[in-house]
């Protein structure tokens, strides 16, 4: 499906003229860009670390997922936001650019992972659950089997490195 | 004078052939700029979260000295890999980056988060850590922590606007910014 229609309307848009007449915004959009991503990058990896037993092993995990939970969701929106007005000031650049789809489904692909199987895993993994019924002398029965928890981990991480190699390459190609 | 020895400096590093090789090189320049910026989410992803503990806003189940300890390896990683990454950014364009008003904020501004989080380091290490376990820590400590994210917030935008040439020495600026960002011939003709 040919998509080059939504860049051509993006690159007229209102938007676009005014991301486009001021370099100093842009700049300063481009650090709530970056800055998000350190906030989403560092939480995800924080939760992942967690659930692979590398990071804060004393604390339950539970405590980790649901403390990260909403600094990823409040980052994503900032990423969207500052992401669609940088991508309006380049838009007919971006839309022959692969990196910048490579980035845009590895996105999609990452918060569908994390609204779906991300966080139905974590909720069951065995130290969750023991942290939810009190100290750990009584398991849920809906457990995951601590492998299946350490591969959602890794899926997460590879995902979301991926999503900002791509988007870093993009300034490169 | 500090202006026409960092020039001098500058210009040494710029005779190396590796420096040239690097800047031109097809792929290994981006390689260590994407290793840099991607080194952030490790290095300030570790950070905020001590930050956010720190002010009392995230991880308030867990003591404040376990978030600090903790992660103080992992972002101690993310920092050096930075630190010769943005070393190598640096030897790759020595002119122009000693020369950028930028950078030289950026150097202040990193020279001014050390500092700080040398302070924090001391005040959370100290022996009176009664408050370890209190949701929010005193005001102290928490003014650190906001002037911790302050300081990094601004570093990420000063590094970033390092690739504008807004206020590069070709341009016409005034005899200040000339001084300011280092440009040494500029200031000469000036005279």
């Amino acid at each position: 499906m040919d998509l080059v229609f939504i860049f051509e309307w993006l690159d007229t848009s209102l938007l676009a003229e005014i991301a486009k007449s001021s370099s100093g915004v842009f700049a300063l959009v481009q650090t709530v860009h970056i800055a998000s991503m350190v906030m989403l990058g560092g939480m995800i990896m924080l939760g992942d670390l967690r659930m692979m037993n590398v990071l804060l092993t004393n604390v339950p995990s539970g405590i980790i997922i649901k403390n990260t939970k909403k600094w990823i969701y409040l980052a994503l929106v900032f990423i969207i936001l500052s992401g669609i007005y940088e991508a309006s000031a380049i838009a007919m650049k971006l839309a022959h650019n692969s990196f910048f789809f490579a980035k845009m489904a590895g996105l999609a692909m990452g918060i569908a992972f994390i609204l779906s199987i991300r966080s139905a895993v974590y909720a069951r993994a065995p130290s969750a659950t023991q942290q939810e019924t009190g100290g750990g002398t009584q398991q849920q029965p809906e457990t995951v089997s601590p492998m299946v928890v350490k591969l959602v981990a890794i899926t997460s991480l590879l995902i979301w490195f991926s999503v900002a190699s791509a988007g870093r390459w993009i300034g490169f190609s | 004078m500090l202006n026409e020895l960092l020039f001098k400096f500058a210009s040494w590093l710029d005779t190396f052939q590796s420096s040239t090789d690097l800047h031109e090189s097809l792929y290994m320049y981006a390689w260590v700029e994407g290793t840099h910026v991607l080194t952030l989410m490790l290095f300030l992803g570790m950070l905020l979260a001590i930050d956010l503990r720190l002010l009392g806003v995230a991880f308030k189940e867990v003591p404040a000295s376990t978030i600090v300890e903790r992660l103080d390896k992992p972002m101690m990683l993310g920092f050096i890999v930075m630190v010769i990454s943005g070393l190598l950014l640096y030897y790759a364009i020595p002119v122009r980056s000693t020369q950028s008003i930028w950078f030289r904020i950026k150097v202040v501004l990193l020279i001014s988060a050390g500092i700080n989080a040398l302070l924090i380091r001391n005040m959370t290490r100290s022996s009176d850590m009664s408050w370890d376990n209190d949701p929010v820590p005193p005001k102290r400590i928490r003014v650190g922590a906001a002037l911790s994210l302050s300081l990094w917030l601004c570093v990420i935008g000063v590094g970033r606007s390092m690739a504008y040439d807004w206020w590069d020495c070709k341009k016409e600026l005034p005899y200040f910014m000339y001084w300011a960002a280092g440009c040494v011939e500029e200031m000469a003709a000036f005279e």
